[in-house]
C-alpha cells in the first residue's frame, strides 16, 4: 500500500505547473500591468464621469452626495489626525515639565 | 503477481470509507465556513499601546534569556502568521525555548493613520515600545526581530538611534528592490504611479495588496485546494490549510504615506542598497549599530527573493559582526510549515541564546502597565 499522493494528485499538481508557468509569466509581463493600469485608471475616469453626474442630480434636490460625504470625512479625518498630533505634544510638554520637576 | 491479501484489502477499504466520511465532514465544515481555527490565541498582555501600535507580551513561567526578544512585524501583513495555532506558532515556540517574547502589532490603518511614514514608525513608534520592553523585562538590551518590512524598521531603528540593541535579527528583510519582482517593476518604470494605489482613506487597500500576492502565483490555488481535496479527512491538515487560507486573503491597508516613500525611495531610487537612507532629517548609516547581526533568507521566497535580501549581509552592521543563515521554504516558512518548526525556529532560537545571556532568575519582570 502506497502512503504517496495518489496519481491525480500528481496529475493535477502537474498539469498546475505547466499551465501555471505559462499564465505566471503572462501575468508578470510588462503588456500584462499596462493593460491593468490602463483599465485602473478607465475604472477611475469612468467612476468619476459617473459621479460628477449623479452628484449635479442630487445637487439639484439640494442633497449631499457621496462625494460631499467622502471630502466631509476627508476633512474630519485631518482634523482628527491634528488632534491626535497635538494631543501628543501636550503629553510630551507634560512628561518634560514632569521630568523638570523631579 | 500473487492475489491481494484479503485482510489488507479489508483494511484499505476500511479506511478509505472512513477517510470519505471524514472528507464529507469536514468539505461541508469548510464550504460553510464554520469551524474556523482562532488565530494568534497563545496568551499574552497588552504592556504598551501608542494609536493603533500595540506591544504584546507573551506570558512565559520558563524565560531563561536574559534579552527579550522583540519581534517587528510587517505593514502590509496581519502578525498572526507568527502565531498561528497552538502547536504550530513561532511565538509559541521561542518563548518554550526560554525567550521572553514580544510582538509590536501595528493594527489596521484607517484615514487617521494614512499620513503615517517611516519616521512614524521607526521614530515615534519603535523608540517607545523599545523602551517599554525593556522597563516589562528589566533588561538593558534587546534582541529585534524584524520579519519583510519589519525587518526594514528594526534596520532603520537600531542604526538610527542610540538603541539597546543585543542582536538584529532580519527574517527576509526587502533591501534590493531591484529584485523585488514584476509590480515593484511596474512602480520602478513609473508605468505606475503611488497615487493611484489609494482608496478613499489614503492608503493602498488590503484587497489591492492581496490581488498583487495573488498575481505572483494565479493557479497555485488549484494545487492547494487539490491537495486539501486529497487531505480533507486530516482535521489537522484542514486546520493549517484554513488558518494559512485566513491570513494569505487577510492583508492590511498600507498607510499612503509609506507607499509614497516606498515607491520613491525604496523602489524608485533603490536606496536600501546604498547602505544608508536618509529619514526624519538624518542619514540613516547601517554600519551604525553595535549589534550581532543575522539575515536570515528563504530559499523559495516569491514574495521577497532571497537576491533581494542578500545585500543585508554586507550592509547591516559591523563586519565581524555578520552572519547569515538561509532556511527552507517561502515567505511564509517563518510561521507555518513543517520546516518552519524542525528547522527554521530551532536555529534561530538555537542563534538567539547563544548570542544572549542567560538569566540569572527564571522569572521575568511582570509590568503589564500601558504607556503612551
Amino acid at each position: 500500500m502506497s502512503d504517496g499522493p495518489p496519481t491525480w494528485l500528481k496529475l493535477v499538481l502537474k498539469a498546475e505547473r505547466v499551465l501555471g508557468s505559462r499564465v505566471e509569466s503572462a501575468v508578470h509581463s510588462d503588456t500584462y500591468f499596462d493593460l491593468v493600469t490602463q483599465l485602473r485608471r478607465s475604472g477611475t475616469r469612468l467612476s468619476s464621469t459617473a459621479e460628477g453626474v449623479s452628484r449635479r442630480i442630487i445637487h439639484l434636490a439640494n442633497l449631499p452626495a457621496g462625494t460631499d460625504i467622502r471630502r466631509i470625512r476627508e476633512q474630519l479625518s485631518r482634523m482628527e489626525r491634528r488632534l491626535v498630533e497635538v494631543s501628543k505634544e501636550l503629553d510630551e510638554l507634560a512628561a518634560e515639565r514632569e521630568q523638570e520637576l523631579h | 503477481m500473487s492475489p491481494p491479501d484479503p485482510s489488507q484489502l479489508l483494511a484499505r477499504v476500511n479506511r478509505d470509507v472512513e477517510r470519505s466520511l471524514l472528507r464529507a465532514r469536514n468539505g461541508i465544515r469548510y464550504v460553510r465556513g464554520t469551524n474556523r481555527p482562532r488565530l494568534g490565541v497563545t496568551p499574552k498582555d497588552v504592556i504598551w499601546q501608542r494609536d493603533k501600535a500595540q506591544l504584546w507580551r507573551y506570558r512565559s513561567t520558563a524565560v531563561d534569556v536574559s534579552q527579550p526578544l522583540l519581534i517587528v512585524t510587517s505593514l502590509i501583513s496581519r502578525s498572526y502568521i507568527l502565531d498561528l495555532l497552538p502547536g504550530s506558532s513561532s511565538v509559541e515556540f521561542l518563548r518554550d525555548a526560554g525567550l521572553d517574547v514580544f510582538m509590536v502589532d501595528w493594527g489596521i490603518p484607517d484615514e487617521l493613520d494614512a499620513a503615517n511614514t517611516f519616521e512614524t514608525y521607526v521614530d515615534e513608534y519603535l523608540p517607545r515600545a523599545v523602551a517599554a520592553t525593556l522597563a516589562a523585562s528589566g533588561a538593558d538590551e534587546v534582541t529585534l526581530v524584524g520579519y519583510c518590512l519589519g525587518a526594514v524598521l528594526a534596520i532603520l531603528y537600531a542604526c538610527g538611534h542610540e538603541a539597546p540593541v543585543r542582536n538584529l535579527v532580519m527574517l527576509a528583510a526587502p533591501i534590493d528592490f531591484g529584485e523585488m519582482g514584476p509590480m515593484v517593476a511596474a512602480l520602478r518604470e513609473g508605468r505606475l504611479g503611488p497615487d493611484e494605489l489609494l482608496d478613499d482613506t489614503g492608503n493602498v487597500p488590503a484587497d489591492l495588496l492581496y490581488s498583487g500576492f495573488f498575481m505572483m502565483a494565479p493557479t497555485s490555488v488549484v494545487a492547494q485546494h487539490a491537495t486539501l481535496l486529497e487531505n480533507l479527512w486530516n482535521d489537522e491538515f484542514v486546520r493549517g490549510f484554513q488558518a494559512v487560507d485566513q491570513w494569505t486573503r487577510d492583508q492590511v491597508p498600507f498607510p499612503g504615506g509609506a507607499v509614497q516613500q516606498v515607491v520613491d525611495d525604496l523602489v524608485r531610487r533603490n536606496v536600501l542598497i546604498s547602505g544608508s537612507w536618509r529619514l526624519g532629517g538624518r542619514e540613516i548609516d547601517f554600519t551604525n549599530t553595535g549589534a550581532s547581526i543575522l539575515n536570515v533568507m528563504a530559499t523559495n521566497d516569491r514574495v521577497v527573493p532571497r537576491a533581494a535580501s542578500e545585500p543585508a549581509s554586507r550592509l547591516v552592521g559591523r563586519p565581524e559582526r555578520r552572519e547569515e543563515m538561509v532556511v527552507k521554504g517561502g515567505h511564509a516558512t517563518f510561521g507555518t510549515g513543517r520546516s518552519a518548526f524542525t528547522q527554521t525556529l530551532p536555529r534561530l532560537a538555537e542563534w538567539t541564546r547563544s548570542h544572549s545571556d542567560a538569566k540569572e532568575t527564571t522569572s521575568g519582570g511582570d509590568s503589564t502597565a500601558r504607556g503612551r
